[in-house]
Formats: C-alpha cells, sequence, structure tokens
C-alpha cells in the first residue's frame, strides 16, 4: 500500500516536471531573445508582443489550414514582422526603446484582440474548430521507467529545440567570426562601425532574429499543450524572460538554468491551485519574477564588493 | 530667430497633427478590412464621443483617471525612472479606498477626503517597493514595475471574490458592496455620469504642471532625466528625486483610482482597472504630449473620447472596440519618430550629396 501511494507521489512529481518542460519552453526562448538583442546593445522591450503576435498569427493559420507545421511558420513570421517593425522604429529613426516597446506592446495587444472578435466572432478565448496541437513526442525507450517516461510524456519537438538553439547560439556568439562582431557592436557600436562592421545593420537583423525566437515560444504557448489562443496570453511572459535573461547575464546556457527556473515558478502556480486559493498562486511566478532580480542583484553587488576589495 | 520661432511652432502644432491623421487612416485600412465603411463609422465614433452631451459627460469622466494615471507616469518618466506599475498601485490604492469607504465610520467630504488619502498612501507604498529595490539591489524598475502589477491584479482580485463579496442580488458579480451615498463625488444630474471629480482631476494636474515647471523638485528631477550624472554634479541627490519621484507618480496613481471609485463605480469590482486599461492609456497620452501636464490632460480627453466612441461603435456598427486602443497605439508610435524631421533631414541629406559633402556618418545619427 504504502509502497503504492509513493510511487503515485513519484509519478506526480513526474508530471509536475512536465509541467515545468512545457512552461519553461516559451521563456526560454523569449530569454534568448532578448539576450541576442542585449548583447549588441539593443533592449527589446517588444517581447511581449512579438510572442503574442506568433500566438495569435499560428491559432489563426490553424484554424485555415489544420496544419501544425503552417500554423508554426505563419507564427514565427509574424513574431519577426513584429521585430522588425520595432526594429525599424527603435534602430533606424532612433526613437527610445520603451517608447516602441510598451506602445507596441498595447498595439499588438489590441490588434489580436480585434481581429480575434473579427474572425472567430468571440471574446475571450477561441479553441476548438478541429485545431491541431503541435506533433507530441514520446520517447518509447524510456518506456522501462514509468518515472521518466512521464516526465517526457507528450512533449514537441519545439520543447527540445529550445535547448538545441540555447547551444547554437553559445556557439554563435563565442565561437564564430559574426558572432564576435555582433558582441563587438554591443561592447562599441561606434568603434565597431569604424572597422567596418555595419552596426546598424546587425543590430535590425538581432532584432528579427529575436522576434523569430519569440515567435517560436509564442507558437508553443499557443499550441504546444492546449491549442488555445486568450485575449492577452502571454500575460508578461515577455517580461519575465527579461528578467530569465538579465539573470543569465545574457549569457545563452545560463539562460537555460534562470528559465527553468521560471519554468517551475510557472507551473507551480498552476499546481498549487489545489492548495491554495488561486487567485494568490496565480501572483507566484509574478512575485518569484521580483524576487529572483532581487537576489541576483544582490548576489552580483557582493561580487562587486568582494572585488574591489581583493584590488 | 523669428522665423526659427515660427518654424519650430509649426512643427510642434504639424506634427501631432500628422500623426492622429495618420493613425486615423490606419484605423481606415483596418475597417476597410473587415467591411464596414470608415467614415461611417468615424462619424458615429466622433458623434458618440464628443458631439452628444450625453457621450461628452462619459467623455470627460472617463478622461478622469486617464489624465491622472497619465501625468502619474510623466512624473517617473520624465525624471528617468521608467514606472510601468501604475495598474498595480491603482489597483491597491482603489482597494484600500474602498475598504476604508466601506468598513470605517466616516461620513461627508471629510470622510471620502480620509479615504482618498489612505488610498494614495497605500499606493504610494506599493510604488517605492520597487523603487527600494531598484536603489538597493539593482533591480531593474521596467520589471519589477510590470511583474508587480499582474501579481497586485490577481491579489485584489481575492478581496472582492470572497471577503468582501457583495451577496445581495444573485451574488454573481464579483464585487464589493457599494459605498455610503455621502463619501461619493457630487453629480450634476441624473442624466449623465458628470461629477466634480472631472474638476478635481483638471485641477491637479494644473497643479502638476507647475510642480513640474516652477519648482525645485520639477527642475531637478527634469535635470535627472536629462542626464543623471550632470545631475550628479550639480549636487542633486538622485537617491532623493528617485524616491521622490516614484513616490508622487504612485500617490497620483492612487488618486486616479480613488477618483474612479468615488466618482464613477461606488465599489470595487474585479479587475476594474486591468480590464479598462486607464493606466496604458494614460501612458500612452503622457508619451504623444511628451511628458507636459496640460497637453496630456487635452490627450487623455481625446483618448478617452476614442474609447467611449470605440465601445459606441461595438455597440451599434458592430466593429469591436479595440479599434480605438489601434488608433490610440498608432498615434504614439507615428508621432515617437517625428516624420517632419525624418523627411528633412533625408530631403538635406540629398541636397548635401549633390554638393558633394558627406552627410551621413555610419549608423551615427
Amino acid at each position: 500500500m504504502g509502497d503504492r501511494r509513493r510511487r503515485m507521489n513519484n509519478l506526480y512529481l513526474a508530471a509536475v516536471i512536465n509541467t515545468t518542460f512545457r512552461y519553461t519552453t516559451p521563456v526560454l526562448f523569449a530569454a534568448l531573445g532578448s539576450l541576442a538583442c542585449t548583447k549588441c546593445a539593443v533592449f527589446n522591450v517588444a517581447l511581449e508582443g512579438q510572442m503574442l503576435a506568433a500566438s495569435f498569427v499560428a491559432i489563426v493559420a490553424n484554424y485555415y489550414t489544420h496544419n501544425a507545421f503552417i500554423s508554426l511558420l505563419a507564427g514565427v513570421a509574424a513574431g519577426a514582422f513584429v521585430a522588425w517593425i520595432v526594429a525599424v522604429f527603435q534602430i533606424k529613426w532612433k526613437v527610445r526603446d520603451m517608447v516602441v516597446g510598451t506602445a507596441m506592446n498595447l498595439l499588438v495587444q489590441s490588434v489580436t484582440a480585434f481581429l480575434m472578435q473579427a474572425i472567430f466572432g468571440s471574446r475571450g478565448t477561441v479553441q476548438g474548430f478541429g485545431m491541431v496541437p503541435l506533433t507530441k513526442i514520446n520517447l518509447s525507450f524510456l518506456k522501462f521507467s514509468p518515472f521518466l517516461y512521464r516526465m517526457f510524456e507528450d512533449l514537441s519537438t519545439i520543447d527540445y529545440l529550445g535547448y538545441i538553439v540555447a547551444v547554437l547560439i553559445f556557439i554563435y556568439f563565442y565561437k564564430t567570426v559574426s558572432g564576435f562582431h555582433l558582441l563587438s557592436v554591443g561592447i562599441n557600436a561606434d568603434a565597431a562601425d569604424s572597422l567596418g562592421i555595419k552596426s546598424q545593420r546587425i543590430q535590425i537583423w538581432a532584432m528579427v532574429f529575436s522576434g523569430i525566437l519569440c515567435g517560436f515560444g509564442g507558437v508553443v504557448h499557443a499550441m504546444g499543450n492546449v491549442t488555445v489562443f486568450a485575449e492577452n496570453m502571454t500575460s508578461g511572459r515577455g517580461f519575465i524572460a527579461m528578467g530569465a535573461a538579465s539573470m543569465a547575464q545574457s549569457h545563452p546556457l545560463g539562460a537555460i538554468a534562470s528559465s527553468l527556473f521560471f519554468g517551475t515558478a510557472l507551473s507551480l502556480s498552476k499546481t498549487l491551485q489545489g492548495y491554495i486559493n488561486s487567485y494568490f498562486t496565480e501572483a507566484i511566478p509574478y512575485l518569484c519574477t521580483v524576487l529572483a532580480i532581487t537576489i541576483y542583484g544582490v548576489v552580483i553587488s557582493t561580487q562587486r564588493r568582494k572585488a574591489t576589495i581583493k584590488m | 530667430m523669428d522665423e526659427l520661432k515660427k518654424k519650430r511652432l509649426f512643427d510642434s502644432a504639424a506634427s501631432p497633427l500628422i500623426a492622429i491623421l495618420a493613425a486615423l487612416a490606419v484605423g481606415a485600412i483596418v475597417m476597410l478590412l473587415t467591411g464596414t465603411n470608415p467614415l461611417y463609422a468615424y462619424k458615429e465614433m466622433f458623434t458618440k464621443s464628443f458631439f452628444k452631451p450625453y457621450y461628452l459627460a462619459e467623455t470627460l469622466v472617463r478622461s478622469a483617471p486617464i489624465m491622472l494615471s497619465g501625468v502619474a507616469a510623466a512624473t517617473a518618466w520624465r525624471a528617468g525612472y521608467i514606472n510601468l506599475g501604475m495598474q498595480g498601485q491603482m489597483c491597491v490604492g482603489g482597494l484600500v479606498a474602498a475598504v476604508m469607504a466601506i468598513y470605517l465610520p466616516v461620513h461627508s467630504l471629510w470622510g471620502t477626503a480620509l479615504c482618498i488619502l489612505g488610498g494614495m498612501a497605500a499606493a504610494t507604498l506599493i510604488a517605492l517597493i520597487p523603487t527600494y529595490l531598484d536603489y538597493k539591489f539593482n533591480a531593474s524598475l521596467i520589471i519589477t514595475t510590470l511583474m508587480l502589477n499582474y501579481a497586485i491584479n490577481h491579489i485584489t482580485n481575492y478581496f472582492v471574490a470572497y471577503p468582501m463579496r457583495d451577496t445581495a442580488g444573485d451574488g454573481m458579480a464579483q464585487q464589493s458592496v457599494q459605498i455610503e451615498q455621502s463619501l461619493r463625488f457630487f453629480r450634476f444630474s441624473n442624466k449623465n455620469a458628470m461629477n466634480t471629480s472631472v474638476f478635481i482631476a483638471i485641477l491637479v494636474v494644473i497643479l502638476m504642471y507647475f510642480v513640474f515647471t516652477k519648482t525645485k523638485f520639477g527642475y531637478e528631477s527634469k535635470i535627472t532625466g536629462l542626464n543623471k550624472n550632470f545631475a550628479n554634479y550639480g549636487g542633486i541627490k538622485s537617491m532623493k528625486t528617485m524616491f521622490q519621484t516614484m513616490a508622487l507618480s504612485g500617490a497620483l496613481s492612487g488618486f486616479a483610482a480613488c477618483i474612479e471609485i468615488f466618482g464613477v463605480r461606488y465599489r470595487y469590482v474585479n479587475s476594474m482597472f486591468s480590464s479598462t486599461g486607464y493606466a496604458w492609456t494614460g501612458l500612452m497620452a503622457m508619451l504623444i504630449a511628451g511628458y507636459n501636464p496640460l497637453l496630456t490632460l487635452v490627450y487623455s480627453i481625446f483618448l478617452a473620447g476614442l474609447n467611449i466612441g470605440g465601445t459606441a461603435l461595438q455597440r451599434t456598427v458592430g466593429v469591436p472596440m479595440q479599434i480605438a486602443d489601434i488608433i490610440q497605439c498608432c498615434i504614439t508610435l507615428f508621432i515617437s519618430v517625428n516624420f517632419l524631421y525624418e523627411f528633412n533631414k533625408k530631403r538635406s541629406g540629398k541636397c548635401r550629396k549633390k554638393v558633394g559633402k558627406r552627410w551621413e556618418t555610419g549608423g551615427v545619427a
């Protein structure tokens, strides 16, 4: 009896970890997008809008085509498009990042809500209509252990892709020439310009790249688990991702760790609903973000203090 | 000199106009795509926001919390401290004021004043938490203020869903009981929503204009926003300015919430500040106005009118009311670019190329 209960608890834990992976992916993608911009001295505030646009366009494409792959492409393109607009405003026309970012986030929020009513004729949420989710992968070689099997059950390809992309970005930044060019723009754009690197073009491309990544994040968010779109469904995930990126000190591999932390916070907010009032659990991820970047600030400042004492 | 002044005046008047017209054009295209006649829709929208007494009253009442939260945002932003948490501060301020009004034995004018002060104090405290975290631990103000919005919204909704819930009637709506009659702002007639709160809001905004332009605090916060190092060099304590501006910003947000509660709703309703988006509309108004309180007032009334017209449009024509938000965001984006400047630069750049001088210096503008 006791043994069986322990196994049940184990499986429950595995399910929680599984949820954590699901919630991590969008944050991870957006965090990678954020740090790609930060690395070349662009502050991207519109992550939220890029994700939301991708989610919505993916759902619309899904509604018309019933094809997960086409929806994915459409969503990613939408994210990139929003990012391109932001890039033109912010980098080419030198508009303040906060102004473009907040205006763009709100614009995407209202455009998606508008189109949702125009296309689906409904307010609030869009669900059903025979829309297909992303292709799920089940690792059959893990069948020997129910725990591991449950842990990785029904994750989509994109969930795994997130970690691969993080490693690829790491390689790109630190092992390739063009990655070095990008980093040099971040360190000093004028100096990079004087050496013939087109800093503005690199910044715009980094922004579009972040849009592509946020696009993946948005599509996973809308189609990874249940295929659904809700008004303003990203609810601050872009900003959580910004927190994740700054905690990782804009290092792609560090972003994996920090995103997993926020993924845990997000999944806890869902799993704890059975025990604590849901109004409070919903607040958990946001309070965790505030707490995490505060603790991060404390750690960094003590490190700096130690470094100065040594000097 | 005179010529220059004239040109500057023309630019400052022309660029908002161009931006507004361009944004309305974008809105028209969107409406055409959904199969609505934009001319008819705009006529409907503007008559049902500015040109009929009932709707004009609605617009003005709606504009009061918007202009206050806009000025609240301007207070912090012009000093370089990005406060995105007006919404959360409004939630807390509104909730605390409503709780005081419902549970404390307060009556009439002084009671209202006390409740509003309580709400403002609570909002100020909430605004100071991220400020302290930023000052002490370098936690980005942008992220913390925005994250607190979501957290606070959920937590305040808890109170009206459980302990404070109004169980009278069918008890389905998640809202508190109404506040007492004597605490409410004076309403001029039963026909429309017009009440004294609008005038109080306008007075506060004008007061803030003088605070911004005529006081030491206003000067110091402006200089801090322009160049923090210069401000430090000039002997302005950046810590003091930071806490002062954020506290004032929070207090104004709290006041905006109280205006809405004591002037219009008379109770705290589930998500009353997050679903209406007052804080964001106010932010847009203040960005269009370039931190100027008086212009913020004007644009707040305009944007409130768009919103009211948008809701009317949804009722009568069936165009989703988010069209108002779309137009509003487009105005902000277009005005931020200053197309006149870009256009002039491009033209003079061409001229200079003809002469044979290099105008472009790499990517640096």
